[in-house]
């Protein structure tokens, strides 16, 4: 049967891609974890170690195809987890069948989707819907998704639907409408500047005797974007009305609190030098399709994306202590949002310069800071007062500075130092406030044919927690497609414990295919500012894509 | 087991008919002007770098390609249009990286990832040659020296 099927389905979509010409776009992506007991990985010293989790065996798979045809474009993705999810994604998962599809039809100024869309107004602050197969988040809306471009520099987009909660679909429905309007066009105007305007809404049924329960939850946005020509700075700012405070994952009665955001970026770059400035403050801004699943940890169903700005690292002993935001009321916690920024700035000393020596220097300085919003809780009435320009207890700071230097045309060498302030009590719930400094050494060398090694060696010296820590990695590259690496990462002041990993990969035009094994530390995994908790694990790692 | 040959069969046939154009786009470059990605290649090759400001390969390889961008432009014509793929997390990274580092390249921001999801979303760095909106040559991962293999690419697609 099925062999007959995929017959016709060949012959068919053969026969429209000759008569037609239309063509294919999609990919397929295989993350499997052959976990495995580990006695050495012992965090607890009670001589037991990890043990594999039931289903030693897990792979996450992800088949993706789109056809297009002028101006029609239809897709599916297949998504299978066999026989459950990798540890750390969502339990929910442990399914294989069709999860997403669309038709989406563009001609002109129009552009209509029927199915799952994704998309974002402005930074996102008031609804994102986006995939990122490391983090496990697919928030796509199955819905009706309409665009339409009314001149040049004006165009709306209105959507209704329900977000995807792993193979089913989200109790409450979204929708919500967005405006652009782009002033430097309208008028002719050397400078670009972009206003818009936005409405999300969520209407879930009430599950509470209280009439004054919020089924509806409303949400505005303006913003505003200005681009000169070494200058930019743009700021948003969003209104959420009072939805019901969960605790617990349940909705408390009588307890319905409003949130606010506000967002301010500026910008200057040069030639040689960039400068970039972002400043955030969040009261109460946890947005959920479905509002009892308010702060799940495999951050299901959410509205609106909160990304962490900080410095971005992708050294071992930089990703142990990163910030996560704090978006969300906790009372008990004294907490109703946070405020805070960060300022980087680039610079390339030129060639013959002094700083620059003979082949340039570029310099990277990240300084970030994050508080608390001052707030005081009326426990006994279920209230909190707080305002969104002040600040309170300090959970995160930090000063980085990165210099890149090429030495000759074969050597390079970039060295980084951190100083990082992390409150663990706020930001994960541990037992601890921490002082760390890390310095890290990487240092490159191309050999002849396309062959390069890569050394890089990594201290971080921390006074709580697990205290001090040492890694090493070696990678070395065959050819731009064939790879093999091996790390080191070391806990040598409290647990004595290696986490060490070797593997390799193989590119070859569209296709990848990386192995590994080894250990992961357990904690936080942040992805692009978005954290999701992976539990510590040993073993063999496949990761197989292929796009065409 | 069947489902997976089935998938096998499926994909072996999609890759026989894999997408070879861009589709019709436009994107804002980092002084906030629209740019209509099929008009970049019209009558001549173009390679097209997606990065991000947070992928080490990808820096390295735009930062690589830039030692010798003057000649290889200049000789053969050479030239890269960057798009970063940065969310809304890094998006303002994206001009103050690129500028601070010199790169003579115009920087093009695919933020909600339309572009980039249009190609099967593959991961970064991925490099393409593009002429006259047809991908001639695809490439992803970077290892250093990978930019002299891409200069000898580009110029077979020249006229």
């Amino acid at each position: 049967m099925k062999k007959l099927l995929f017959t016709a389905v060949a012959i068919c979509c053969l026969n429209i891609s000759k008569a037609q010409n239309g063509n294919f776009t999609g990919g397929f992506e295989s993350n499997s974890q052959w976990y495995q007991n580990d006695p050495g990985l012992d965090n607890d010293g009670d001589g037991i170690g990890i043990t594999a989790p039931q289903d030693q065996l897990r792979s996450n798979n992800y088949f993706k195809l789109n056809y297009n045809y002028g101006k029609f474009t239809a897709g599916a993705q297949y998504e299978m987890y066999q026989p459950s999810p990798l540890l750390g994604y969502f339990p929910g998962y442990a399914d294989n069948a069709i999860a997403t599809f669309f038709a989406n039809f563009r001609h002109k100024k129009l552009d209509v989707t029927a199915g799952n869309f994704y998309d974002q107004f402005g930074s996102g602050l008031i609804y994102r819907s986006w995939e990122d197969h490391t983090l496990g988040v697919d928030n796509s809306i199955r819905g009706i998704r309409v665009n339409y471009q009314f001149t040049d520099y004006l165009e709306a987009t209105g959507f209704s639907g329900n977000q995807r909660a792993a193979f089913e679909l989200s109790e409450g429905t979204v929708q919500g409408v967005n405006t652009e309007l782009d002033l430097g066009s309208a008028l002719n105007l050397e400078t670009s500047i972009r206003v818009g305007a936005s409405y999300v809404g969520r209407y879930q049924p009430s599950t509470s005797p209280d009439p004054n329960f919020p089924a509806t939850v409303n949400a505005y946005s303006i913003r505003s974007d200005v681009f000169m020509k070494a200058l930019n700075f743009g700021f948003e700012y969003v209104y959420k009305e009072p939805d019901a405070f969960i605790l617990g994952g349940t909705a408390q009665n009588g307890t319905y609190s409003d949130g606010r955001a506000f967002l301010f970026t500026a910008g200057y770059a040069v030639p040689g030098l960039g400068v970039n400035a972002v400043v955030r403050s969040l009261e109460n801004m946890g947005f959920y399709s479905d509002r009892e699943q308010q702060g799940n940890a495999f951050l299901q169903q959410t509205i609106n994306f909160i990304p962490g700005y900080t410095k971005q690292s992708s050294y071992a002993v930089s990703n142990i202590y990163v910030y996560a935001p704090q978006a969300l009321l906790s009372p008990a916690e004294n907490k109703a949002g946070e405020i805070g920024g960060q300022l980087d700035v680039v610079y390339t000393a030129k060639k013959g310069s002094l700083l620059g020596g003979e082949k340039g220097t570029t310099f990277s300085f990240n300084y970030s800071n994050w508080s608390g919003l001052e707030a005081s809780f009326d426990l006994a009435n279920n209230t909190y007062e707080a305002s969104l320009f002040s600040r309170g207890e300090r959970y995160f700071e930090e000063y980085s500075l990165e210099v890149y230097k090429k030495i000759n045309d074969r050597f390079s060498v970039k060295l980084t130092g951190t100083q990082t302030y992390y409150d663990g009590i706020i930001i994960e719930g541990a037992t601890f406030r921490l002082n760390g400094t890390a310095i890290v050494g990487d240092f490159l060398y191309e050999l002849e044919d396309g062959k390069s090694m890569r050394l890089d060696l990594q201290h971080l010296a921390a006074d709580a927690d697990r205290g001090n820590w040492a890694a090493a990695t070696l990678e070395y590259a065959f050819s731009s497609s064939l790879s093999i690496y091996a790390l080191d990462l070391y806990n040598y002041s409290e647990t004595d414990i290696h986490y060490y990993s070797l593997g390799g990969s193989y590119t070859k035009g569209r296709s990848r295919i990386a192995l590994n094994f080894g250990r992961q530390r357990g904690g936080l995994i942040c992805v692009g500012g978005v954290c999701r908790f992976v539990p510590e694990n040993t073993g063999f790692t496949l990761n197989l894509s292929t796009n065409f | 087991m069947k489902q997976l040959i089935f998938l096998t069969a499926f994909l072996s046939f999609a890759f026989a008919k894999a997408q070879t154009e861009l589709p019709e786009l436009i994107l804002r470059n980092i002084s906030g002007k629209k740019v209509n990605i099929q008009q970049l290649s019209e009558g001549t090759p173009i390679v097209f770098s997606f990065w991000a400001t947070w992928c080490t390969p990808c820096m390295r390889e735009l930062d690589a390609i830039k030692e010798h961008y003057s000649y290889q432009q200049k000789e053969f014509g050479f030239e890269v249009v960057a798009i970063a793929t940065d969310d809304a997390r890094t998006k303002q990274r994206v001009k103050t990286e690129s500028m601070g580092r010199n790169w003579p390249y115009e920087i093009l921001l695919d933020t909600k990832n339309v572009l980039i999801r249009s190609l099967g979303n593959p991961q970064i760095p991925l490099t393409l040659i593009v002429k006259n909106n047809k991908i001639v040559y695809r490439h992803s991962s970077f290892t250093p020296g990978a930019e002299l293999e891409l200069f000898e690419e580009f110029k077979k697609h020249l006229d």
